[in-house]
Order: structure tokens, then C-alpha cells, then sequence
């Protein structure tokens, strides 16, 4: 009764399996419990369900009453019409790009900046690091207007940039890269000082691979936060062939108006690419929540 | 979501596309990546657009549905037609939400290379910059001129006496029938169309005697909670006063608030309750009416399609005139040049001859009811064919639109705002002359408002 | 793994923070040893730091004193007259309303139900992999799928929560059309999606606890329900306290399902703050105005962060 091998990840340690202690040795708190859970999970899981069964049947199956989620014959129509389409393609590969980049861009500039504000002496840096932690304050939402005013004096409205570098910029990364930094021995920095070593070797070859949990992490949670960003894209793209897959799908109609199937056919193939990502790096993935305490931007 | 114009404001889902939108796919998309990694600076990428040259011209328009579909149709005819076009069209959600995304690409000076635009609309974009203005030699040499509209839509297209929109349609708010019933209420002339009214007790008689004939209700008109019909219903009728409502910055706004209670009180005595219903919403109207329960319909002309459908034969007639002068409220779909920054003389021309050549596809446009604004279309036997369009056809001549302003227009808060004290009144719960001095002081609010376009 | 921080410990312990304040130690080393070193370090990211956070801050500041406008005209210094629009201004404060309506909603079952959520998969009932999955995965979805999925089982005729009370015998409801019910079942999405993250942070806290007090407490024969009471919840009362925080702070900043699904409608009963700024700024072209709600906004922001800090604070 303690941890069940799962398919994905055998590796899986046994800590995770969760503590028997709660809930005794009798077996009606464990009966209740499970009942609970199967409830509760299968609520989660119904509207992917429902979701997933009308993206496979026909506009005029869907449409007819009736709760079985079964009114037709399977098809797989709705998807081949998306594809065809190729806007959700195109949508898909921005969204990639830039979710790649803003990670890129901030997992680089951010441990950079950690490091600095962990091992560093200059002058200011108490106060540049009070600046930035009083920045995480600063909800980016706030910032929609001024800077899209910004992006139209950079003329920049409209293009990948735009969209990018206001996201690379991340405060509570930044703050939680340097508690860690912070608590690296400085013993192990020190021999590579002595052979002579830059700071940046220093960093790129000790702290660095010290920091990997850390950076994954950070960097797991900047990417699902800019994947699933909407409010800015939205905002700075108007060009149809820029927009991430949030914002396409919210914003780009059909001329045929509203139909249910391919609607629920291209949420699905949205939906693809983090869940099997998740599949696959599950454990890292919630041991990041963990290590960082906290989401996306 | 209770907004009904031209296209039925769909819910919110399905994903997108034409069918003739060249995707200038992943290609271009590097290309675009390619720079902002090579620039690394703020002067970064443009657009794929610009990055690939294509030649394709970019639109951007409002229609889904049937007005959609049909859409679809006349790019097609101008794509394949001689010299062609490589059409990448977008279709954005109708509302607001279409004019915020045209304002702001306007602004970043990236915009499409043409859109739709409801011309009641234009004062809120062209005095802004938000749209380059037409150049009418070159619209000539494609064979559109000034001569080719009507002068009551035509005086809307411009701003300081520059021309901004080419008018596809003229969509008037109308009135349906059922041509039997009308009938049997004796309500049609010798020709079989709806006999003219010309006085509200005429218009009070002919509900009574359709609410007779059909056994149910006279006149069906659906508001409640919708966005935009008592105000079109309201607008027609006050204008047929003789009366002006303007709108000039900073308030306080002009109206006659005499002859703006009269067309209320006279609304409040059409819409009993008894031989016409007063609390319907927008379906349950257009169903009432279609269900054949009800003998005359006030709606826009865009629902003939879903009417046709209704199994009795379907009347429509300009709205009727009930006051000193013939008027009917109406918007048009036109075509306007989006700002941009630095736009390609070549192209700018390829966008001329494209809105040139739309226009004159629109027969094909008026299928779905609307009135084309190209007057050598209406001129044409295959319109003069079309039943009941043509019978409607002169609505364009007396065309009245919203009064001009920033926040005026199809899909804008102000027509929500008239709408408020004017459902209340049809709903008994106020009186006619509060809800008209409650429209004037919703008007004053938002002209006390610094005009942001001015 | 090791170097796991349990998040209910918050920001105060993890690793040590003072060692960093000595640098002392390392006065023997070169670069970082002289005054000013490792700034070029933190360079990159201050120049973005200060383009891309610090100047629309300011500039936001700057712009909510003028008419700032979309269009393309000039903008000119108006003083507070933006400031005494918005206090003035009911959709401001019917938006507000929405907002904290929005947050108490969606906030309180979003703490409880993750809590429930985590104790039972903690319990270790056997398929760990599959109970996880289930939970977090609405969380990686981008907003319009939730918002595809979620208007197909609320559309009216034949979405299933509407043929689900047609089966029962129960009259239709308008889930997204109806004034009083949209908040409600924009909350329920909003749970269905988000609740996912709340559990791992529970989760996580629960696998740090220390089992001892639970165990010596079975030893003596308290029954689960009691310990749960008793011994867990209490363990967890810094873990709820930073779910709460941020949960309510994340429940403020509502635009995006909202926007998508309703526009704010029917009747703006579900527009929140954001969306009006959106509105006002983007829809109505003024800026100036927009910048100041959004100024506004912010202020409520620090407040409630303030006061939950402070809240947090003395629990210690």
C-alpha cells in the first residue's frame, strides 16, 4: 500500500507515495477517502472528456440533444479541417518561439543577475536588489498601457520583440536564483579562484551546474508562463501570423461562425503540446513548484 | 452578447481562417526570429509580412455566418478574375472587440491593408489618424466614383472633405411581413407591396389590424437587454420629426426633446403589451415573428436569410414614415485604408483596386439583404430580380446614421447607453419624457469626456 | 533533490541568506574582491529591469496626468483631473466590486478544494501518477482552451451542464448570459483550471512535514479525523497562509477568461478592473485615463499585500 509503480516514471522515489499515517489503520476512512478522490478526479477530468468526444463526431451529430456524449459516428474531420487551415500551425510555432526565447532570454539574464547580486560588491547592489524585490510587487497587468505606448514610440507593435522582452524581465527570478546562489558554499568557489579562474568561469562552471534543480525549475516556470500568456500578446499582435495559439484562437474567427467541433478539435491540439511535456517531466515539474514556491508570471 | 447586426455576434469559440489565405508559414516566421536574433536590439523584426515581400494583400473584416460566407465568395470572384489577387483575409469577432484591434494596428502603424468599417464609425478613427485617406484619381482609373453612391451615404465617407471609406452596402433597420396576413389586414397596395402609413394612427391601426389577422401579435420588436435596437427604432423615427441631434464636444448635446418624447410616447402606445408586445428580446422576436405569430417584424434587413426560411410569404418594405419625412436608420459596411507608417505606393495602389473591385461584386453581397452602395449594381436587372431585397432598395436614399462623434456608431457603448432609458420606457417603467432627458444626460457624460481623437 | 525549499516555509529560511553579506571571505580574490565588481553581471538584466519595468512604471505615472490618447494627436498635462474622472466614475467602482467579488468567489474554494485535493492524494491511495496528472493538468492549459472547452459545456441549448439539468428535470440556466449567475460560473472554471497549482504547493508542503507528531499521536490512538484536525492543518498554517496570498493576488489580476468568454457582459456584470482599463484605454483610445484606474488598482494591490503580509506576519 505504499507507492504504486506508475508506467511513466519507475524511478519514482518513495517519498512522493504520501504518508499512510493519515488516515489510519481502519478501513472506512480509507474507503470514504477514495471515494472522494474518484469524485473529485473524475469531475477534473469531465470536461476534457466531453471535450475530446465531440472533437471526434460531426457539427450536426454534436448538435443534436441528448447528455450521451456519443450522437454520431467517430470522425476525425474536424482535426484534418485545422490542419488544413494552417493557422493553428503557424500559431503553434510562435507560441514555441517565443516561450523558447523569453526562456532563454530570462534564465540567462536572470542566474546573470543572481550571481551578481549573490557574489557581488559593487556599490548600490543592496539597494538595485531592494528595487527589484519591491518589483515583484509590480503586477505586470499594470503595466499594459504605458507600455504598449512604449512599444508604439519603439514602433516596435507588431513584431516578435515586442511580444518578447517585456516578458524577459522577472524579478521574483531573480530573487529566488539569488536565495539559492546565496546558499552555495563559498568553499567550492574558492579553489577555482585560486587556479586562476574568472568570475564567469566561477559561475559558469560552479555555481551553475550546482544550480541545475534551480534553473529548471525557473526555467520549467517561465516557459508554461509564457506559453499560456495572454493578456500582453493579445494586447501587442494584431497581425494574425504573429499571435501565439492563446491569443489566435481567441481572437481569429472562422467564416463559417461558430462551430463547436473544430472549436473543441483545435483547444485539444492547443492543449498537446504542455500536457505531454507534463507526461514526461512530471516529477521535475512538481518538484519545481515546490522548489520555487511559486508559478509563472 | 445581446449586440445583432449584419452578422449574428456569435459566441465565443472556433478556431480560424479563409480559405484563400496564402500562409506565408513557418518561412516567414523564421525570418522574423532570424532578425530579432540578428538586430538583438530594439530596432528588431517586422512583421512577416514586410520580412517575406509577398504580394499578398491583407484584409481584415467582421463577417462570419452567411455575410462571412459570402464574403468568402467575392474574394474568390476578384482573386480569380484577370489580374487577380493573392488575398490574405482575418476575421475578427464583430463588436468592440473588432474595433479596439483596428485602433490599436492603426496606431502601431502595421495595420492591414484594408478593412471593414461601419461608416457610423468613422469619426472615432478617421480625425485620429487612425485611417489613410483614399485617393479618388486612382479609385477612378479602377471605375469607382463619387457619382456611384447615393449622396445621403456618400456626405458620411468623409472628414475635413477627404474621403476615408468606400461604402460596400447600406444596411437600413427595416420592417418585415407576412404578406397574407398583411393582406387580410388590408394593409398592401394594388401592387402587393406594404401600402405607405404616413401618420403614428395609421401605424396604431395597421398593429391592430395585423394582431387580427394573424390571430396573435400585431408588430413584434425584441429589445430587451440588446444593444443597439431601441436605439435604431428611436433614431428612425426622430429623424422622420425633422428634428437634428448633434453632438458637439463638451456637451451639452442637442436635441429636440419635444419632438423626442412624442416618438417615445408614440413607441409607448405601438408596444402595449397587448396587440404588440412591449418585453420581448432580440430571438424571441425574430422567433415570434418567424413561428408566424406575429404579422410585421421591425429588424434589420441582415435577417432576411434566417426569414426566407420561415415557410410564409415574406414581405419587407423601407420603414414605414410615420412622421413629417421619410427616414430610415441605416449603417454601411464600407472599406477603409488602416494607417500605416510607411505604406508601399504599389501596394497602396493593389489596395485600390481590390475595394474597387469588391464593390462591384456586391450583388453577390446582396443576397444576404444588403443594399449595395455601388448604385450601377442596383441598377442592374438581377437586382431589380431580387425578392424582397429590391423592394427596399430606396432606404439608401434616406439613410440616416448616428450622429457623428468619437464614441458613436455600430457596436459602441453610446448605442447602449440610448438604449437603457428607452427599454425602460417600452417596459412602463418610466415615463417618456424622463427617458429622453435620460438619453440627453448619457450623451452629455460622454461629451463632457475629453474627446481623445479630436 | 536535496536543496528543495518547501514552499511553506517561505521566503525566510531555505538556504542561508547572510553568508552572501560577507564578502569578506572571498577579499582575497580578484574581480569580485574590488568595489564594483560583479555589476556587470547584474548589467543585462538591469538595462531590461529599467526599459521594460521601471520606465512604464513611471511612465505610467506620468501618463495617468495627461490625456494621452490611442490616435495619433498631441497629449497634453491635465493634473488630477483623470484621479477625480475615476472617483467619480461608477464603472470604476462597479468594476472594483466585480473584481473582489471575483477574487472572494474563486479564492476561497481555490484554497480549500486544493487542500482537500493534496490530503487525499497525500493519503497515499494507490495511482499517485494518475490523481497528479488529473489535477494539474487543466493548469498547463493556455487560457482560450479552458475558455473553448468550458463555453461548449456551457453553451445553452446543448452544452452539457444545461443538458445535465435538462436530464434531471430542472429548468436551463444562462450560464454566461444570465446577470446573476456569470460571476458564478466563471468562478467554477476558474477553479477547475487553476486549482491544480495550489494542490502541488500543498502537496509539497505535506511531504515536508515531519511524521512525528502524527505518529506519536496514532500511537495514542487518535483517529485520522482528529490528527487531520489536531496535527495537520495546523502544521499547514504557513503553507495556507502563501496560498491564500498569492491566490488572492493572482484573483485581482482577472482579465483574461473573462474577457474571452464574456467581454465583461452581460450587462458588465462580470467586467473586472483590468478589462475596464482595457475598455477604457484600448477601446475608448484614452490612455491617460486608463493609466490612472490602473494606478487605482495598484494602490488595492499594495493595500491587500500589505495587509497580508502583516497578517502573516503576526501569525509567526
Amino acid at each position: 500500500m505504499s507507492a504504486t509503480a506508475t508506467p511513466l516514471s519507475p524511478r519514482r522515489p518513495r517519498e512522493t507515495a504520501g504518508s499512510p499515517l493519515l488516515l489510519g489503520h481502519g478501513r472506512l476512512p480509507r474507503v470514504l477517502a477514495g471515494t472522494a478522490l474518484v469524485v473529485l478526479a473524475a469531475v477534473w477530468l469531465l470536461p476534457f472528456v466531453w471535450a475530446i468526444v465531440t472533437s471526434v463526431q460531426s457539427e450536426q451529430d454534436v448538435s443534436k440533444p441528448g447528455l450521451s456524449p456519443f450522437k454520431g459516428a467517430f470522425t476525425l474531420d474536424a482535426y484534418r479541417q485545422i490542419l488544413d487551415r494552417g493557422n493553428v500551425p503557424v500559431w503553434a510555432f510562435n507560441s514555441l518561439l517565443i516561450a523558447g526565447l523569453v526562456t532563454l532570454i530570462t534564465v540567462a539574464v536572470s542566474t546573470l543577475a543572481a550571481y551578481g547580486f549573490s557574489r557581488g560588491t559593487f556599490r548600490g547592489r543592496r539597494a538595485l536588489l531592494a528595487v527589484t524585490v519591491a518589483a515583484i510587487m509590480v503586477p505586470p497587468q499594470l503595466l499594459i498601457v504605458p507600455l504598449f505606448k512604449q512599444m508604439l514610440l519603439f514602433d516596435l507593435v507588431d513584431t516578435y520583440a515586442a511580444v518578447i522582452l517585456p516578458q524577459v524581465v522577472a524579478p521574483m527570478m531573480v530573487f529566488i536564483l539569488k536565495r539559492f546562489f546565496d546558499g552555495i558554499p563559498r568553499e567550492l568557489e574558492e579553489a577555482a579562484r585560486i587556479d586562476g579562474a574568472s568570475e564567469f568561469r566561477v559561475f559558469w562552471s560552479v555555481i551553475l551546474p550546482l544550480s541545475r534543480p534551480i534553473v529548471a525549475a525557473v526555467a520549467i516556470f517561465v516557459f508554461i508562463g509564457a506559453w499560456n500568456n495572454f493578456m500582453w500578446p493579445f494586447i501587442v499582435t494584431n497581425d494574425s501570423d504573429l499571435m501565439t495559439l492563446p491569443v489566435g484562437l481567441a481572437t481569429v474567427r472562422d467564416s463559417h461562425g461558430v462551430q463547436y467541433v473544430p472549436g473543441m478539435a483545435s483547444a485539444l491540439l492547443a492543449a498537446l503540446p504542455l500536457i505531454v511535456v507534463f507526461l514526461f517531466f512530471q516529477r521535475r515539474i512538481v518538484n519545481s513548484v515546490a522548489t520555487t514556491g511559486l508559478g509563472g508570471s | 452578447m445581446t449586440a445583432r447586426s449584419p452578422v449574428p455576434a456569435p459566441p465565443p469559440a472556433s478556431a480560424a481562417v479563409s480559405g484563400f489565405s496564402r500562409r506565408r508559414l513557418l518561412g516567414a516566421g523564421l525570418a522574423g526570429a532570424g532578425t530579432l536574433l540578428a538586430a538583438g536590439s530594439l530596432s528588431g523584426c517586422a512583421s512577416p509580412a514586410a520580412a517575406s515581400g509577398s504580394s499578398a494583400l491583407s484584409v481584415w473584416d467582421l463577417f462570419q455566418g452567411g455575410d462571412g460566407l459570402l464574403m468568402d465568395d467575392m474574394i474568390k470572384a476578384v482573386s480569380e478574375e484577370g489580374r487577380g489577387f493573392d488575398v490574405d483575409r482575418t476575421i475578427l469577432d464583430w463588436g468592440p472587440s473588432y474595433y479596439t484591434k483596428l485602433a490599436m494596428s492603426a496606431a502601431g502603424g502595421r495595420a492591414s491593408d484594408v478593412a471593414v468599417l461601419h461608416l457610423s464609425r468613422l469619426a472615432g478613427y478617421a480625425p485620429g489618424g487612425l485611417l489613410d485617406p483614399f485617393d479618388l484619381d486612382t479609385l477612378a482609373e479602377f471605375g469607382v466614383t463619387e457619382k456611384d453612391f447615393t449622396a445621403a451615404v456618400w456626405a458620411r465617407t468623409q472628414h475635413d472633405g477627404t474621403v476615408y471609406a468606400i461604402p460596400l452596402d447600406v444596411h437600413p433597420f427595416i420592417v418585415f411581413y407576412d404578406k397574407d396576413t398583411a393582406d387580410k389586414a388590408g394593409l398592401l397596395d394594388s401592387s402587393g407591396e406594404l401600402a405607405s402609413m404616413g401618420s403614428p394612427e395609421a401605424m396604431l391601426d395597421a398593429g391592430k389590424a395585423l394582431a387580427e389577422a394573424s390571430g396573435h401579435a400585431g408588430i413584434v420588436f425584441g429589445h430587451v437587454n440588446d444593444t443597439a435596437q431601441n436605439w435604431r427604432l428611436f433614431c428612425a423615427l426622430y429623424a422622420q420629426t425633422g428634428a437634428a441631434f448633434t453632438l458637439p464636444d463638451g456637451g451639452p448635446p442637442e436635441m429636440d426633446v419635444d419632438a423626442a418624447i412624442r416618438v417615445v410616447s408614440f413607441l409607448q402606445q405601438l408596444f402595449d403589451g397587448r396587440t404588440n408586445p412591449n418585453n420581448l428580446d432580440y430571438y424571441a422576436g425574430l422567433t415570434m415573428f418567424s413561428s408566424g405569430r406575429g404579422g410585421m417584424a421591425m429588424l434589420g434587413e441582415w435577417e432576411l436569410p434566417t426569414l426566407k426560411k420561415a415557410g410564409f410569404p415574406l414581405g419587407a418594405a423601407p420603414f414605414p414614415q410615420v412622421f413629417g419625412r421619410p427616414a430610415v436608420y441605416a449603417d454601411s459596411h464600407s472599406f477603409v485604408l488602416p494607417h500605416q507608417d510607411d505604406p508601399d505606393p504599389a501596394r497602396r495602389r493593389e489596395a485600390h483596386r481590390y475595394v474597387a473591385e469588391m464593390v462591384k461584386q456586391s450583388l453577390t453581397w446582396a443576397s444576404a439583404g444588403h443594399i449595395p452602395a455601388y448604385q450601377p449594381v442596383l441598377a442592374k436587372p438581377e437586382y431589380a430580380a431580387l425578392k424582397p431585397q429590391s423592394s427596399y432598395a430606396d432606404a439608401g436614399k434616406v439613410a440616416v446614421l448616428d450622429p457623428p462623434n468619437w464614441f458613436t456608431g455600430a457596436a459602441s457603448s453610446f448605442q447602449i447607453r440610448m438604449c437603457q432609458p428607452l427599454q425602460s420606457a417600452l417596459l412602463g417603467d418610466t415615463t417618456a419624457e424622463k427617458a429622453v432627458r435620460q438619453m440627453v444626460r448619457e450623451a452629455d457624460t460622454l461629451l463632457k469626456q475629453p474627446n481623445p481623437v479630436a | 533533490m536535496t536543496t528543495t525549499a518547501p514552499p511553506g516555509t517561505g521566503p525566510r529560511t531555505g538556504p542561508d541568506t547572510r553568508r552572501a553579506d560577507g564578502p569578506r571571505r572571498t577579499r582575497r580574490q580578484r574581480s569580485l574582491s574590488a568595489p564594483g565588481s560583479g555589476l556587470v553581471f547584474v548589467l543585462p538584466f538591469l538595462l531590461l529591469f529599467v526599459l521594460f519595468l521601471v520606465w512604464p512604471v513611471v511612465q505610467g505615472l506620468w501618463m495617468s496626468f495627461t490625456d494621452s490618447s490611442l490616435t495619433l494627436r498631441d497629449t497634453a498635462f491635465v493634473g488630477f483631473d483623470n484621479y477625480a474622472e475615476a472617483f467619480g466614475d461608477p464603472d470604476v467602482w462597479s468594476s472594483l466590486g466585480n473584481t473582489v467579488f471575483f477574487t472572494v468567489v474563486s479564492s476561497v474554494p481555490l484554497v480549500l478544494i486544493a487542500l482537500a485535493m493534496a490530503l487525499l492524494v497525500h493519503s497515499g491511495i494507490a495511482g499517485q501518477w494518475a490523481w497528479r496528472l488529473a489535477f494539474f493538468a487543466p493548469y498547463l492549459l493556455p487560457v482560450t482552451v479552458v475558455t473553448l472547452i468550458w463555453s461548449w459545456l456551457y453553451q445553452p441549448d446543448l452544452g452539457f451542464a444545461n443538458q445535465l439539468l435538462d436530464a434531471l428535470g430542472m429548468e436551463p440556466v444562462g450560464w454566461l448570459s444570465d446577470e446573476s449567475v456569470a460571476m458564478w460560473a466563471i468562478a467554477a472554471l476558474t477553479v477547475w483550471w487553476t486549482a491544480g497549482f495550489n494542490f502541488l504547493l500543498y502537496l509539497a508542503a505535506l511531504q515536508s512535514l515531519p511524521t512525528t507528531f502524527d505518529e506519536a499521536a496514532a500511537l495514542d490512538g487518535a483517529g485520522a479525523w482528529r490528527r487531520l484536525w489536531s496535527i495537520t492543518l495546523p502544521q499547514l498554517r504557513r503553507t495556507t497562509g502563501l496560498v491564500a496570498m498569492l491566490q488572492i493576488l493572482a484573483s485581482l489580476k482577472v482579465f483574461d477568461q473573462i474577457y474571452i468568454l464574456t467581454k465583461g457582459g452581460p450587462n458588465s456584470s462580470t467586467r473586472p478592473i483590468l478589462e475596464y482599463v482595457y475598455d477604457v484605454g484600448f477601446t475608448g483610445y484614452r490612455l491617460g485615463y486608463a493609466s490612472a484606474v490602473s494606478y487605482l488598482f495598484f494602490a488595492l494591490v499594495i493595500i491587500v499585500s500589505l495587509v497580508q503580509l502583516r497578517l502573516f506576519r503576526q501569525e509567526d
